[in-house]
């Protein structure tokens, strides 16, 4: 433990940011969000009223999004290419101090809307990120404290390892009431003994409360009793005495200073007005919270909420914009979840640049009729006419290319074939290939649009969700090194999209088959990526 | 490699008779009732009486879609029709499985093994549902990337066309072209599925299949059988009519997944099973009288215009907007109705073509081309991964 710390405190010297050289906490960290965004104005006009209290708008999963594809997503954000050194973000956006997955040695995750309620998770998020096979990892689940358990877990190795922690979740519930609130995000965050924001001992807070927000076995949505005063004593309560034990801990990030000198406070937030009311026994003004509140512009994103508004809080570009100095080492921050009865606070010293952060703000706005759509509420999904069988072992080996862009060059001639198998595409003879990986990012060569009705049985499913899909042939690299592959086209309008308009590979859900979910790269127009 | 063959060792080939089922919607048929027909009609334009004993060997393409009988289906065929004990081949390269199969029974003839073979195919599809239907025209494109991307045959072709209308002078309006031509041929050919005439409006407004193809860029679903005659020289020689020679062959493969070739306006197979057909025969595209192309889609056909030499790469669109491949034109093509109008009952598509370079070299076609000499039947496998393209001669026989 001693050398660790030494570690630390050389890095600390080296011109590190952490503001003591025995902390830990989050060296880089991103946020992605879903493209689409649903208005409470839209659910109130078609309900007549709106369930989802101080929610101006939530964000949405697109048809082929789940827990899955948005944690690959926010993943990407804090992993650099180890070819050259930048984020392969689906967005191509680069995160400061972007971490090399070789060095990640735990992954966390945590979601209450796995898309199989028992089978591979955090496998496929590891092999989607290429990270190392001997990677430690820690799947946590079963209620909205999830991402702070996941956040707990990563912070315990911080001093010795290099945790990578990453929160999606997208929960429903009952259209007329329940999901009316229901968003959707992911968070990840790289936690060392190397931190930008240092984060303290966790503190809990454990109490059996039966009834409150929970989901049956087998049930797809999450239900309550909705014993109003109960629930909200629950939560207020449990904040409370978890947050409150975080002021006592003279050696941690808030220097024992009162709870009142904390900046921002991001709130157990399953709608907008909660965290307002879980707050009222704590020395918290109402500006404090809403530094830490989301769920007013992306809806209750389930176990994502907290970790996606804690790094609101200690986003430099929202501390900017609020006026104080940028990089304030300052800044005292406390997140704290609540979920099933558990609650646990984390208080965090400083601030960094969070990637996608931008997208609280952003997105494309739906309409309700589209919002039940993408969800599949309305669509029965069953596949008639059987689907394009690809055998799953052939599949998964298939992964890196499906994932990572894996392709083979020629040592004759030096020509690219993708997938990297049989004869070379360029001379014809069979070699064994040298692999690499192409960029992301491409152009266009060939597109169509599949309309409505037309998709093959496997893809109906997607399309009644989705409506007229694009899938293009697109080239990707350059010179010696492209390769071509064709792929669908999402978040986009397919009809805008032309031969020669460049495009961004992102892993999505392809099909399900055999009751499972098979992911690989589809293409974001550019205009439509942030 | 192909211009190295021994031609002077193959003996001569000829077309005796050539015959179809009518292509359409029948599904109180079956495969086994379809070919029957397409046989019958074979055998009946055979200029004088066959001995069915006399054929030696049978090469049957399908597809198989739907499922049914897909083993053994061709001696099933073959027994059906009373060809007992004569050895039967199944051949499937998709939509060109009777191209191959009548290349088959080419080089049994060429060969010696045959005196008398029969080529042919029959397929069925419109007695699935329409899920089953698409998940079975799909099974010919590239499985693992192409299909998974989400794409149907439309949806690959339509990517073809969205390349060539970027690259060069062609506009929707000459796909249309291609439909108007071939729907004015095909309502004159009472076998065609779609025999129906349709004009640049009517196909311009059809709704929107796979951008930029609309429907009437789109070949229909088609239940249908076809079936030829091949002998050699001296069993030609006893039958009375004009000849129809066999007079060049080519037959390539390319890659099966679009996306896997250099080229996503040309398909290379076609340029190489024509070179090779051209030289066998000892012609160039100038010595064409008319030409049957494979038009599933409309792009097809502009390809095949581009990949056959009928005129210089790009230029495809000018041929239809100037008239040459009409009837009267220095080129007609597709007489027959092609596959938008005929029909394209998947294994029946490659004899089927045969059927109407027979009609014409023996002046019995339903859109007649003055006086032909030289004709050219091209088929293509999915989107290219396989193509066959022969050129048929009206001769004499030396008795």
């Amino acid at each position: 433990m001693s050398a660790d710390r030494d570690d630390a405190a050389d890095i600390a010297a080296d011109g590190g940011s952490a503001p003591d050289a025995d902390a830990v906490g989050i060296e880089t960290a991103a946020i992605r969000l879903p493209e689409y965004r649903l208005s409470s104005e839209a659910i109130a006009e078609a309900w007549g009223t709106s369930h989802a209290p101080g929610v101006e708008r939530k964000a949405v999963a697109g048809a082929d999004e789940d827990a899955l594809t948005m944690a690959v997503a926010a993943a990407e954000r804090v992993l650099a290419d180890e070819a050259d050194g930048t984020t392969d973000g689906d967005d191509g956006t680069a995160s400061p101090g972007a971490v090399d997955p070789d060095r990640v040695d735990l992954v966390v995750t945590a979601t209450t809307t796995p898309p199989m309620e028992e089978g591979e998770f955090t496998p496929r998020l590891v092999r989607a990120l290429g990270l190392p096979a001997d990677v430690a990892t820690a799947t946590v689940g079963g209620s909205t404290a999830a991402g702070g358990e996941a956040l707990a877990r990563g912070l315990e190795a911080a001093a010795s390892r290099t945790a990578l922690v990453v929160v999606s979740d997208c929960p429903a519930g009952d259209p007329a009431e329940t999901d009316h609130p229901m968003g959707a995000g992911a968070a990840a965050f790289v936690l060392s003994s190397d931190p930008a924001v240092a984060v303290g001992e966790p503190a809990w807070h454990v109490e059996e409360y039966p009834g409150i927000r929970h989901r049956e076995r087998g049930a797809e949505t999450v239900d309550t009793l909705d014993i109003t005063t109960y629930q909200r004593t629950a939560i207020r309560e449990s904040i409370s005495a978890a947050t409150e034990s975080l002021a006592l801990d003279a050696d941690g990030v808030l220097d024992a200073e009162s709870l009142a000198a904390v900046d921002a406070a991001a709130v157990h937030q399953p709608d907008g007005s909660i965290p307002y009311r879980a707050t009222g026994d704590l020395p918290f003004d109402p500006g404090t919270v809403q530094a830490g509140t989301v769920a007013d512009r992306i809806g209750d994103a389930g176990a994502a909420t907290v970790p996606i508004g804690l790094l609101a809080a200690v986003a430099d570009a929202n501390v900017e914009s609020d006026g104080a100095e940028s990089g304030d080492a300052d800044r005292r921050s406390v997140a704290a979840f609540f979920g099933g009865g558990t609650a646990v606070s984390l208080a965090c010293r400083g601030t960094l640049s969070v990637a996608g952060v931008e997208e609280l703000d952003g997105g494309e706005s739906i309409t309700y009729d589209e919002y039940l759509r993408k969800r599949g509420t309305i669509v029965d999904g069953d596949i008639a006419g059987g689907g394009a069988h690809v055998s799953l072992p052939n599949w998964q080996n298939s992964l890196d290319q499906r994932y990572r862009l894996v392709a083979g060059r020629c040592p004759e001639c030096g020509g690219v074939t993708f997938p990297p198998t049989g004869a070379c595409r360029e001379c014809h003879e069979r070699v064994t290939f040298e692999e690499f990986e192409a960029p992301r990012t491409g152009t266009v060569r060939a597109v169509t649009v599949i309309g409505q009705g037309g998709a093959p049985p496997e893809f109906a499913g997607h399309q009644q969700r989705d409506g007229a899909y694009g899938v293009a042939i697109v080239d990707l690299g350059a010179g010696d090194d492209e390769i071509t592959l064709p792929g669908q086209l999402t978040d986009a309008d397919p009809n805008a999209v032309e031969v020669g308009d460049t495009v961004t590979a992102t892993v999505r859900r392809i099909y399900e088959q055999e009751g499972v979910p098979r992911y690989g790269v589809k293409f974001v127009p550019e205009a439509e990526a942030e | 490699m192909w211009d190295d063959l021994p031609l002077a060792t193959m003996r001569d080939v000829y077309v005796i008779g050539a015959g179809q089922s009518p292509f359409g919607s029948f599904p109180d048929e079956t495969y086994l009732s379809l070919f029957e027909t397409a046989y019958e009609n074979a055998l009946e334009s055979v200029g004088g009486e066959l001995d069915p004993d006399r054929i030696d060997e049978a090469f049957l393409g399908t597809l198989g879609v739907g499922g049914r009988q897909i083993g053994l289906s061709s001696p099933a065929v073959t027994e059906h029709l009373g060809l007992h004990g004569v050895p039967t081949t199944r051949v499937e390269n998709a939509c060109a499985a009777s191209g191959y199969s009548f290349r088959s029974a080419l080089t049994a003839v060429r060969a010696g093994t045959a005196d008398v073979a029969l080529a042919g195919g029959y397929e069925v599809m419109t007695d699935t549902s329409a899920d089953q239907t698409k998940w079975w025209l799909g099974v010919s494109g590239e499985t693992e990337w192409e299909r998974t991307s989400g794409t149907t045959f439309a949806g690959v072709y339509a990517q073809m066309a969205s390349a060539y209308l970027d690259a060069y002078d062609a506009t929707v309006d000459d796909l249309s072209r291609v439909a108007v031509k071939n729907h004015g041929n095909g309502a004159k050919n009472p076998k065609a599925h779609l025999g129906f005439e349709c004009s640049l409006e009517d196909a311009r407004s059809a709704p929107g299949v796979a951008d930029p193809l609309n429907l009437y860029h789109c070949c229909p679903t088609t239940d249908g059988a076809s079936a030829a005659l091949l002998a050699s020289e001296e069993v030609a020689a006893e039958f009375d009519g004009p000849a129809v020679k066999v007079a060049g062959a080519g037959a390539a493969s390319g890659r099966v997944g679009l996306f896997q070739r250099e080229s996503l306006t040309s398909i290379p197979a076609s340029v190489q099973a024509g070179e090779q057909a051209y030289a066998e025969a000892g012609v160039t595209p100038d010595d064409l009288d008319f030409a049957e192309v494979h038009d599933c889609f409309a792009i097809a056909e502009l390809l095949a215009y581009d990949d056959l030499g009928f005129c210089e790469r790009g230029e495809a669109g000018r041929l239809l907007r100037e008239g040459v491949v009409d009837p009267d034109g220095e080129l007609p093509t597709n007489t027959s109705g092609g596959l938008k109008s005929k029909g394209h009952p998947i294994g029946a598509t490659g004899t089927g073509q045969v059927v109407e370079a027979f009609s014409q070299l023996r002046g019995e076609a339903h859109v007649q081309v003055d006086d032909p000499t030289y004709g050219l039947t091209h088929n293509v496998g999915g989107s290219g991964g396989g193509v066959t393209v022969h050129v048929f001669e009206r001769t004499e026989v030396d008795a």
